[in-house]
């Protein structure tokens, strides 16, 4: 019997367009740590072009172990990862990176250079780009994200908040096709929160494939991605925000607490989850006070 | 000034004008502060990073002044100790500190080793370290740890681990400076339970900085928010989460009480959490019931 | 960050050595040492080796100490040849300077391969080393794990800004290590940072001589270890002394 008939859709993995792009895929894959702990078991998951994908579970549930896959910081045990149709095996991180990019949890784990400008070049000149568009580039990185008054200033000096900003214009400089958040809310307050929303809302609208590995349902639920729930090691939910939220069963195994709206609209019994809270006061409105 | 700041009944943490200037900084991280704290209550302390927050605490456990060096006037006392001429390591008794990080404050091998490190440092006896040590694992729920070496522990587990160390020296003040900043919500919706526990059980007063308010609005007495220095809020819960701009200063309020803040009769009700609004709704919809069909 | 600390030091044993009190290890250890360090006798130095080796198996460490044995055989070999061409000894003399080094670092490894950090750090309170001593011990051995772990996440993220740490010529090798080098240096300091506030709040330093939680305690078969190794002892250096063994 092959197990995978017996599982229901919200296990498959949301429906897809035939014609979508499959740009990552994961082919039953396992991961051990050199001293042989699992780290990752039978995990199989493929995102298109342009997907925003979710990855929730507890810490050390395997998010970032999985992350580290995709481009190729982590090779499977067994198993196969491709990304743009490229065995990860035959590539290198440095190579994959270029289309790949990884924004770490901790800024203070890779900040290293004598200027927020130089920090942002780094990353241009390994990738080999020419000088005028390393100009060009740092420009914008510098730009978009207002850090033009640090230029000149050494990254060691800067704000948690500033520094985490600093952290996703550098990556972002280089315009990777996929782009992986790793915890990006921990330590940050609500206004830089806002501002990853509005970021995250950006790089959709310009169909980037954004990949977020969060446990900060709050955060995430708003912006209804397509959402990936780990546990132990594997994935046993793979659905609509909607779908995997709305299985209390799932995310007790897993561990992770429901939105506050999930909670909500749980405790009245309605299934139809609003996404914020306009919607879910334009909701209760209708059921409490009467529409008009 | 100090006039001002006589201690009251029940008063265990009085800070009076406090003001407070690292070495080598131009600003002052804290302007004027006056707080008073009654025992047993249980005290959110919000705000962004670099507002001041942590400095606060560290003011009244006496890293600051004595292990940081700064300009420092007013006076800070806790239960009935002046703070800036006190031992830290008579002060380490009345108030025990857990800070952000789990792994930057176990020391030992082991657990049962580093929950005894305080009170070896304080010449406790072999049998009474031992004692407190088996009460403070039991408190804690951390029995089956024992033995354990940090690497072997969760980060949960780590943090529960730091305040049984804590906890051990019998302080009468908790402070905990982000203990869930790095943990999962559900990891640190257990620790704020056992915070809770503590808190039921020992009658400590508890300062806690956190973020995520919805995690602990249940639980405070009151909420401080804190801001350039200065406390801009202050009151119970509901008041500073329905009657001020929590959000100018850095503070994520819970979805519950942004959606609340939407509904017509949030404003009475004022719920912070979702238990509470869902009742408060189905309440409504009875009403409605009853009302429409005359 | 278990699968790091795993390969690292934190090895418990339960192996008859293991379960001897630290001290007697050590005095073990020590009297392999002392007399392995005096013996003049090439018969001598080899029962002292097998006796290593024998002590090994018994505490189930033969694996972990047969690992060093190309690189201390190396070196030994390397002592042979500098005593024998270089100071012109005889190629006996060469021959014991040889095993003498060979036996001498068998004997330091038993006892730092059976003891754990903790019972060395008891140890060092029973010969009553200064506190500040002990605690920078104790924290030094317990961040390394913790350090290594922060590295391999900077690795990470570098090679995720397309660094290649291991491309181009030395020099440049030389400088890909400093996108390493210098945030970890940054997030070492911030633990220290951390540690010495943490630890303060914890009323380290309050007394000079901090009470302690464990005491080692000898047990009768410890003593009758003590006895033996002494008595053993005795005997290896009335050998190394007295009978002129080739």
């Amino acid at each position: 019997m092959d197990s995978s008939n017996k599982m229901s859709t919200l296990e498959r993995g949301s429906s897809k367009h035939p014609n979508d792009e499959t740009i990552i895929s994961f082919e039953n894959v396992d991961y051990s740590h050199p001293n042989g702990t699992a780290a990752l078991k039978h995990v199989s998951l493929s995102v298109s072009r342009g997907e925003l994908v979710a990855i929730l579970g507890t810490n050390g549930a395997g998010k970032s172990t999985l992350v580290r896959h995709i481009n190729a910081l982590l090779k499977p045990t067994h198993g196969r990862v491709a990304v743009f149709g490229t065995d990860t095996k035959e590539t290198t991180s440095a190579t994959l990176s270029r289309k790949v990019g990884i924004v770490f949890q901790n800024a203070n784990n890779q900040l290293f250079s004598d200027s927020v400008r130089s920090e942002i070049q780094f990353g241009l000149k390994n990738f080999g780009f020419s000088q005028a568009l390393i100009d060009e580039r740092t420009r914008w990185a510098l730009d978009t994200f207002g850090l033009q008054q640090y230029a000149d200033r050494p990254p060691m000096e800067l704000s948690g908040g500033e520094k985490k900003r600093l952290c996703n214009a550098l990556v972002l400089a280089w315009e990777p096709e996929i782009l992986i958040l790793d915890e990006p809310t921990v330590g940050q307050d609500s206004e830089q929160k806002e501002k990853l929303i509005e970021m995250i809302r950006t790089l959709q609208n310009q169909s980037r494939t954004v990949i977020v590995v969060t446990h900060d349902v709050e955060f995430i639920w708003p912006l209804q991605p397509r959402t990936v729930l780990m546990t132990a090691g594997k994935i046993i939910a793979d659905g609509s925000a909607a779908e995997v939220f709305g299985s209390v069963e799932k995310m007790k195994e897993a561990s992770v607490l429901l939105p506050q709206l999930v909670e909500l609209f749980n405790s009245m019994r309605i299934a139809q989850y609003p996404a914020n809270v306009f919607q879910a006061a334009d909701q209760i409105s209708q059921l409490a006070i009467g529409g008009t | 000034m100090s006039q001002e700041s006589r201690v009251g009944p029940n008063e265990i943490i009085t800070i009076g004008g406090l003001s407070y200037r690292y070495y080598g900084s131009a600003q002052l991280v804290l302007k004027n502060i006056d707080l008073r704290v009654s025992a047993g209550e249980i005290i959110v302390v919000a705000g962004k990073s670099g507002s001041g927050k942590s400095t606060l605490l560290r003011a009244i456990n006496g890293l600051i002044p004595h292990q940081h060096s700064g300009d420092y006037s007013g006076s800070v006392i806790v239960d009935g100790l002046e703070v800036s001429s006190t031992k830290m390591s008579e002060l380490a008794t009345k108030v025990g500190y857990i800070f952000q990080n789990p792994e930057n404050q176990i020391f030992m091998f082991s657990v049962e080793r580093d929950i005894g490190f305080g009170l070896e440092n304080l010449g406790v006896p072999r049998r009474e370290i031992r004692e407190r040590v088996d009460w403070a694992m039991e408190t804690l729920g951390i029995k089956h740890l024992a033995l354990r070496a940090p690497h072997e522990l969760s980060d949960g587990q780590k943090q529960r681990v730091a305040i049984a160390g804590v906890i051990a020296m019998r302080p009468k003040i908790l402070i905990l400076d982000e203990p869930t900043s790095l943990l999962d919500p559900f990891t640190a919706k257990g620790l704020v339970k056992v915070v809770r526990d503590l808190h039921d059980s020992l009658g400590i007063t508890v300062l806690i900085v956190e973020h995520r308010l919805d995690l602990v609005a249940q639980i405070a007495d009151r909420i401080i928010v804190i801001d350039e220095g200065k406390v801009i809020y202050a009151g119970p819960p509901r008041e500073v989460l329905y009657n001020s701009e929590t959000s100018l200063y850095g503070v994520t309020e819970p979805t519950i009480v942004r959606l609340a803040k939407l509904l017509p009769f949030g404003k009475e009700a004022l719920p912070i959490s979702s238990d509470e609004l869902g009742r408060q709704i189905r309440d409504r919809i009875k009403e409605k019931g009853r009302v429409s069909p005359a | 960050m278990q699968w790091i600390a795993s390969g690292f030091l934190f090895v418990r044993g339960y192996s008859l050595i293991h379960r001897m009190d630290p001290r007697i290890r050590l005095f073990l250890a020590a009297t392999l040492f002392i007399v392995g360090l005096l013996s003049q006798s090439v018969v001598e130095l080899s029962v002292l080796i097998a006796l290593c080796f024998v002590i090994s198996l018994v505490a189930q460490i033969a694996k972990r100490f047969s690992k060093s044995l190309v690189f201390v055989g190396g070196l030994s070999f390397v002592v042979f040849l500098i005593s024998v061409f270089l100071s012109h000894q005889s190629v006996t003399a060469g021959i014991i300077n040889g095993l003498r080094l060979f036996e001498v670092i068998q004997a330091t490894s038993i006892f730092f391969l059976t003891t754990t950090p903790d019972e060395l750090e008891q140890v060092m309170r029973w010969f009553r080393l200064p506190i500040d001593f002990i605690m920078v011990f104790v924290i030094a051995v317990r961040f390394v794990p913790v350090l290594l772990m922060d590295a391999i996440q900077i690795m990470d993220a570098q090679r995720s800004r397309g660094l290649e740490f291991e491309k181009g010529s030395l020099i440049q090798r030389l400088k890909n290590t400093i996108p390493l080098l210098v945030p970890l240096i940054a997030v070492a300091v911030t633990r220290s940072l951390d540690l010495a506030e943490a630890m303060d709040a914890r009323a380290y330093g309050a007394l000079r001589r901090p009470s302690s939680m464990y005491v080692l305690a000898m047990r009768a078969s410890d003593y009758a270890s003590l006895l033996c190794f002494a008595l053993g002892g005795a005997l290896g250096l009335y050998i190394a002394f007295f009978l002129k063994l080739f």
